[in-house]
């Protein structure tokens, strides 16, 4: 199968890079036509003009926008995302440094919404217009809608702050602890997308006729869903899903904010703010391999499941 | 062992571990604090901000520093003399100081420091030295007022007398690295430390937290401390939740809770406001029309109602503004006269300038950067005009662009408070309104006016002393009639902190939630 899934991979492998040209391009113009000045905004309120003027020249800001542009592509070729202005310290080691935090809490999350999500999915679709139906799926919708920064709020208040059950914020050395409620937080989102499309993909397959056949057959209603529906059923789910952890791995600011969780998605709004020229091109472009990859992987997983993709 | 031998390893326990901590105080314990940001840098050449210092005061140490009533008091230098026109100041540095990684102390430290320093983002605290402009356009290949005496002395010669040299002296970027080890480091010297302070460096891992542990060797003996845990948490709500869980030993009041923490059973012996060397201020570009008509600046000023803002929007927690300098400055003038609030006065002034109820004046723009509280300050400033006939289209902004517009002059009427960096009249009069600031160095309003510069001059070279007060007190006079400057209100400093910790210093240069005290008084009486 290795072998049928080289040519497709190699495929989106090679779009990459027009994309990522086209990202880098589009991020330097945006951050070339904004207001500000990376010199400026690293001193201060107090901005002596000499010391503005010295590190716009060893920054190479003094040098026009084409010029800037072509040096941090030819380094980018050469393996290099650069230095930041702020911390004066490689690009690569400040996202590195931030990435296991938000691989993390985006893993963390991804698998809490699949497992509530599909709970909930399944047992809405093999109960259509009941009332456990119309309670998972208002749930559903409330952890679609609910703001992340309230969510996150709440979360803290209840079981941090009144039963005193888990950590308010924080990394905490790594421990589980301190990811349960950026976690659930961050995974409210997904698990109300992730049930309403299971439910939805569920009740489309159960009614077609090889699932009656098997019904018919006399086979358990575990059997019917588990073996039969469910499997067919999951295909459009794995997008969600796929496109989802690759949505949560460039980092999630507001929840990384309500709980002090050193991620990526902080860094980024810190570094736009500071106009961190470096991190803010180095990020966008990690970020956009991320997304290429993410929706790479959701293929693949299309070629596996589904046999018939891969005759296609 | 002989007694020989072992009254010999005590002498060199006690070099080693240093005097022993002052008497009194409760041994050991974590210091839990917050910062609202990661520090962009531990190297004091290269901080501009305050959560850096934060950090930077308690790994460093500076020859002199001030105390809780801002004076002058030794540090590194066990003590200086002045020349009698107040131009040479000589420092003799403590003997036995050491470095965090053994080395002692040397004059010639104090001399790279200062040199690596001014080549750093704030060259601005060494430009009196003699030599130090030299130096820094490449003219010169040492800064030439700064002399070593012998290895513990060290001469520095000032450009002309400067009252308040001590105070630079004491700001955290006048620290002192190790010569070495600063360069052996390079641009690494920013996230591994090394200084003769009370605390040295363990780990700093980015947007979580800071660790700090006592060093034993500190010349004023061990602190009470064992470790210092500076967590970075964003979220003021988030610190305030941490606090209360007892996670945090001492943090700042979220905005909008103010009232409520001193109603609070539970936390109103814990409350802690007290004044600090800021303020709150809204200006203008006196080069840009209308606001080249001084009528129309009063009459701004005469709208506007600081009370207002003070009550509606900050709770009564800060003092409202009338002159200039803060209540806590040195100098500061209870009598100074500020705009008072009067709206038919404000009519008459827009009358006189041509545009009777504001007509023909048309709307202008107000600047503020992103933050809740100056957005409700610009719809409450825009209600306040409206009632004189004045017209405001508010522009938001975040930091970066807000400031770089204002420095080059593309904002007409604006949001600009200023927190001085040091206690002195100086800092504010001179860095806001001398002519050779106008622009990025200070002078925002480009405000230009002879008198005012030279009174300005004659106050900066004068003896500490009533005399030269009362010259800053009439540069205020004059920028406050000129209309060039609106006080909204002067800071105020707004703490939580747990009973149990003691000698937690608050001075009026000292702010939650990042506390420039230093740490090494502080010990935790559980």
């Amino acid at each position: 199968m290795l072998g049928e899934l080289s040519q497709p991979i190699a495929r989106r492998l090679l779009a990459l890079v027009p994309v990522l040209f086209g990202i880098s391009l589009l991020v330097f113009v945006l951050n070339a036509v904004a207001l500000g000045d990376p010199a400026r905004a690293m001193l201060g309120q107090r901005g002596d003009p000499e010391v503005i003027a010295q590190i716009r020249q060893e920054y190479a800001l003094d040098r026009p926008l084409w010029s800037q542009y072509v040096t941090w592509m030819g380094r980018i070729l050469r393996g290099n995302l650069g230095r930041s202005y702020h911390q004066q310290r490689p690009v690569g080691e400040v996202i590195a440094e931030r990435f296991p935090a938000t691989l993390r809490l985006a893993v963390a999350a991804t698998l809490l919404a699949v497992a509530f999500g599909l709970a909930m999915g399944i047992a809405a679709a093999l109960t259509p217009g009941s009332a456990l139906d119309h309670l998972l799926m208002g749930a559903a919708v409330a952890g679609i809608s609910t703001p992340v920064f309230w969510l996150g709020l709440m979360l803290s208040l209840f079981f941090a702050v009144w039963l005193g059950w888990l950590p308010v914020s924080g990394y905490g050395d790594g421990a589980m602890a301190n990811l349960v409620l950026p976690a659930l937080t961050l995974g409210a989102l997904h698990t109300g997308t992730i049930a309403r499309m299971t439910r939805s993909s569920l009740l489309e397959v159960i009614r077609q006729d090889y699932v009656q056949a098997a019904r018919a057959k006399g086979l358990s209603e575990v059997a019917v869903v588990g073996k039969h529906a469910l499997k067919n059923a999951l295909i459009p789910v794995v997008t969600v899903i796929g496109i989802g952890l690759a949505d949560l791995l460039v980092g999630a600011p507001l929840t990384e904010t309500v709980f002090a969780w050193p991620g990526l998605g902080r860094m980024l709004v810190a570094a736009v703010g500071q106009r961190d020229l470096p991190v803010v091109m180095g990020a966008v472009l990690v970020f956009a391999v991320i997304y290429v990859l993410g929706s790479l992987l959701v293929d693949l997983a299309y070629l596996v499941i589904d046999p018939r993709v891969r005759r296609e | 062992m002989s007694t020989r031998c072992g009254l010999l390893l005590l002498a060199v326990a006690l070099v080693l571990t240093g005097p022993p901590p002052a008497g009194g105080q409760k041994q050991g314990g974590t210091l839990r604090a917050a910062f609202s940001s990661d520090p962009p840098t531990l190297d004091p050449a290269q901080a501009t901000d305050t959560t850096s210092s934060a950090v930077i005061r308690q790994i460093f140490d500076t020859l002199v520093e001030l105390d809780e009533t801002l004076k002058p008091v030794p540090a590194l230098a066990e003590r200086w003399s002045a020349s009698k026109d107040q131009r040479v100041y000589t420092f003799v540095l403590r003997p036995g100081v050491r470095f965090h990684h053994g080395r002692e102390l040397r004059a010639g430290d104090v001399k790279f420091s200062f040199e690596r320093a001014a080549r750093g983002k704030r060259p601005w605290v060494f430009e009196k030295i003699a030599g130090t402009r030299e130096f820094l356009r490449g003219q010169a290949s040492e800064i030439r007022g700064i002399r070593l005496v012998d290895d513990l002395s060290v001469e520095v010669t000032l450009e002309r007398p400067f009252a308040p040299f001590l105070s630079l002296m004491a700001y955290d970027a006048a620290s002192i690295v190790p010569r070495e080890e600063a360069s052996r480091l390079g641009v690494e010297f920013a996230s591994h430390p090394v200084g003769t302070g009370a605390f040295r460096f363990v780990r700093w891992r980015r947007d979580d937290q800071v660790v700090l542990e006592k060093f034993n060797g500190h010349f004023r003996g061990a602190p009470s401390l064992d470790r210092v845990v500076f967590r970075i948490i964003p979220a003021e709500i988030t610190r305030f939740n941490e606090y209360k869980t007892g996670h945090l030993d001492y943090t700042d009041i979220p905005t909008g809770h103010c009232r409520a923490v001193q109603r609070d059973p539970a936390l109103k012996q814990e409350v802690a406001i007290w004044p600090i060397l800021g303020t709150q201020a809204v200006r203008f570009n006196v080069e840009r029309p209308p606001f080249n008509d001084r009528r129309i600046r009063q009459a701004v000023g005469h709208a506007i109602e600081p009370r207002a803002i003070v009550a509606g929007l900050l709770e009564g927690c800060v003092v409202a503004g009338k002159g200039i300098l803060p209540p806590a400055m040195p100098g500061f003038n209870p009598g100074v006269s500020g705009p008072a609030f009067d709206r038919e006065r404000a009519r008459r002034l827009l009358a006189e300038a041509g545009f009777p109820a504001g007509k023909g004046l048309g709307p202008f723009t107000f600047h503020y950067n992103t933050g809740d509280l100056n957005q409700r300050i610009a719809e409450l400033l825009q209600a306040q005009l409206k009632e004189v006939g004045i017209v405001l289209e508010l522009r938001r902004l975040d930091w970066a662009a807000h400031i770089k517009l204002v420095d080059e002059g593309g904002a007409g009427f604006f949001r600009q408070g200023w927190i001085a960096d040091y206690p002195d009249p100086e800092n504010f009069l001179t860095v806001l309104f001398h002519s050779r600031n106008a622009g990025a160095a200070g002078n925002t309003s480009r405000y230009r006016n002879p008198s005012l510069d030279r009174l300005l001059d004659e106050a900066d070279g004068m003896a500490p002393g009533s005399a030269r007060f009362k010259r800053y007190q009439e540069a205020e006079q004059i920028v406050l009639d000129d209309g060039v400057w609106i006080s909204l209100y002067h800071y105020t400093s707004r703490a939580l902190i747990k009973p149990y910790v003691k000698g937690l210093e608050r001075s009026p240069l000292s702010s939650a939630p990042e506390f420039l005290a230093p740490l090494r008084k502080v010990s935790l009486d559980r």
